[in-house]
């Protein structure tokens, strides 16, 4: 076992040197950070949004549910009924429950998202004081569409960046 | 030749060892900020000099492996990614790339030199935290052990917001897929790394320049002496067999993703301790940064995915069979034994056995451990660089 040597002087002034260099600069941030300086991709929480007829986009189709390792998302889906823009027939979702308490924010319910119902927003949910605090209901998904920076994509978006070249030909 | 001090047998019987010595039974952690986890180790102290100790894993057990026979192949990529929560982007390369191998998807050169960089980046990250964690440990720096580590964060922040920009979280990313990956480059991307690059290579030297005293150097030299034979025997792999002496390191000897195209450079050191340990990886991280640089010019266009993106949840089946696959993540050899064909539609493992390197790591303190001091307990467990969550899993 080697000994502290007398060179100590020169190596506690090259230490403190560089740790003196540090105390001008101004390295702390805040610690929550604002959506607005985070990346575009970032991805925090859910919205569901409305499809550009103004309708709810989501059809209650199920395969977010399906696709969720954490089983959190539960959908009731609606009758079929005819939509008033387009004319056509089409899925309704009655109930659409997103339990964030156990969400690993994995994006594969956005990945598969065949109508882009189901986007993910740039901000987090605040901790609150229940745990239904967490559950985000429909109509706090609905809400989240408007109060929240959503972020950049949605499932058609993701589907081009993965597979370019299927869009193109189309 | 060297000659190293006779191997210590761990298991022997306390009671039938000494029977007239005094010995006090400590227990370190489970809940220990210096285990770096929840890591049990039961010491037998003469004094402050240890005598026996013997490690109690399992304080994180979460059954990833048979939730993995539950999941389907689309939904095992997010579970990996909190096995090993410090470097999760390599994990989800290891166990894709099993997914790969068994279901034969061609992976296409942009998401290979892609995964190749993430891994370096993650490489670096990981590394950034050791040092943090175990320089706070020691204490051995002066100007005290926490500045350092709030030197490392700092840095380690800026390569998880290149993440972010890339995948959209810090950690626990889901940016791959069985075929390749989800997400693109997104524009400035390049221009940020090189930037962060240039940001962390003067501060490696810095970091030498804290580390480089005496106090370091008595904390570290000579302690937890693990002879290169030991060190195949107990399994080790990464940077603790590097310390060893023993020049193996899967990126250059079984290359995958795009390291065939680079030259690396494997820092070995043979002084066997904890100084090598520490050696070992901060010539790493410098060789990290080197790579990343290289391929960073290389990037191919093309797709970054060669199978369907994910639209399902039974999209990719496969007959039975199983594959190994082992690549070289920030702490050693992670392996993946995969055998397919596990629910009726074949879209879920039948098994999944995950070789962590962490898991021999700590295997080698029972080793390491008997005749140092108490004080060297966190040394010799921090310069392992074992990760609970991979241990256990």
């Amino acid at each position: 076992m080697s000994s502290v040597g007398l060179n100590w002087i020169w190596q506690s002034t090259r230490a403190l040197w560089v740790t003196g260099k540090h105390l001008f600069q101004p390295y702390t941030t805040e610690g929550i950070r604002p959506a607005e300086s985070r990346a575009p991709r970032y991805r925090a929480s859910f919205a569901l949004v409305h499809n550009e007829h103004g309708e709810e986009a989501c059809i209650g189709c199920k395969l977010c549910e399906k696709i969720c390792p954490s089983d959190i998302i539960t959908v009731t889906a609606g009758p079929k009924s005819l939509s008033e823009a387009t004319g056509k027939k089409r899925g309704t979702c009655e109930d659409f429950v997103l339990d964030l308490q156990a969400c690993i924010v994995c994006e594969l319910c956005v990945q598969v998202c065949p109508v882009d119902a189901i986007v993910m927003v740039r901000e987090q949910e605040q901790p609150g004081y229940s745990r239904e605090d967490l559950v985000l209901t429909m109509d706090k998904l609905y809400a989240n569409e408007h109060d929240k920076a959503l972020y950049w994509g949605s499932g058609s978006a993701l589907m081009e960046m993965q597979n370019p070249k299927k869009e193109a030909s189309s | 030749m060297r000659t190293f001090p006779a191997r210590v047998d761990p298991h022997f019987d306390i009671e039938e060892y000494d029977p007239e010595a005094d010995l006090m039974a400590l227990n370190m952690g489970p809940q220990h900020p210096s285990t770096h986890g929840v890591f049990r180790i039961k010491l037998f102290l003469d004094g402050e000099t240890i005598v026996k100790a013997v490690g109690y894993p399992g304080y994180l057990h979460r059954g990833v492996e048979k939730l993995c026979e539950k999941l389907t192949y689309v939904q095992i990529t997010p579970i990996f990614d909190k096995h090993d929560y410090v470097a999760p982007m390599t994990n989800e390369q290891a166990v894709n790339m099993a997914f790969e191998k068994l279901l034969g998807l061609e992976v296409p050169m942009r998401a290979r030199v892609l995964r190749t960089i993430l891994a370096e980046l993650q490489r670096i990250a990981s590394h950034l935290l050791w040092l943090g964690t175990f320089t706070l440990d020691i204490g051995g720096t002066i100007g005290g052990g926490a500045s350092l580590m709030m030197y490392t964060f700092r840095e380690r922040e800026m390569i998880l917001d290149l993440f972010e920009m890339l995948t959209g979280c810090r950690f626990h990313y889901n940016t791959h897929s069985p075929g390749g990956n989800r997400h693109d480059i997104p524009e400035g991307w390049e221009t940020a790394v090189k930037a962060v690059l240039d940001a962390i290579e003067p501060r490696l030297d810095e970091y030498d320049a804290l580390c480089d005293n005496d106090i370091f150097l008595v904390r570290t030299k000579d302690i937890g002496v693990l002879p290169p034979d030991l060190a195949l025997e107990l399994g080790q792999t990464g940077p603790v067999l590097r310390g060893s002496g023993i020049d193996h390191d899967l990126r250059r000897d079984a290359p995958y993703h795009a390291y065939d195209l680079v030259n690396v450079k494997v820092a070995v050191d043979d002084g066997c301790d904890c100084l090598a340990r520490y050696r070992v990886r901060v010539a790493e991280m410098r060789e990290s940064l080197r790579l990343v640089r290289e391929l960073l010019t290389m990037i191919p266009g093309g797709p970054i995915i060669g199978s369907k993106p994910i639209k399902s949840l039974v999209q990719f089946k496969a007959a039975k069979g199983q594959v190994y696959v082992g690549i070289e993540t920030p702490r050693g050899e992670l392996g993946t034994y995969l055998i397919g064909g596990g629910d009726q539609r074949g879209a879920a493992p039948y098994r999944l056995k995950i070789r962590p390197p962490s898991l021999h790591a700590v295997a080698a303190v029972e080793y390491l451990l008997p005749g140092h001091m108490l004080s060297d307990v966190v040394t010799v467990l921090g310069s392992l660089d074992p990760i609970m969550g991979e241990v256990d899993r």
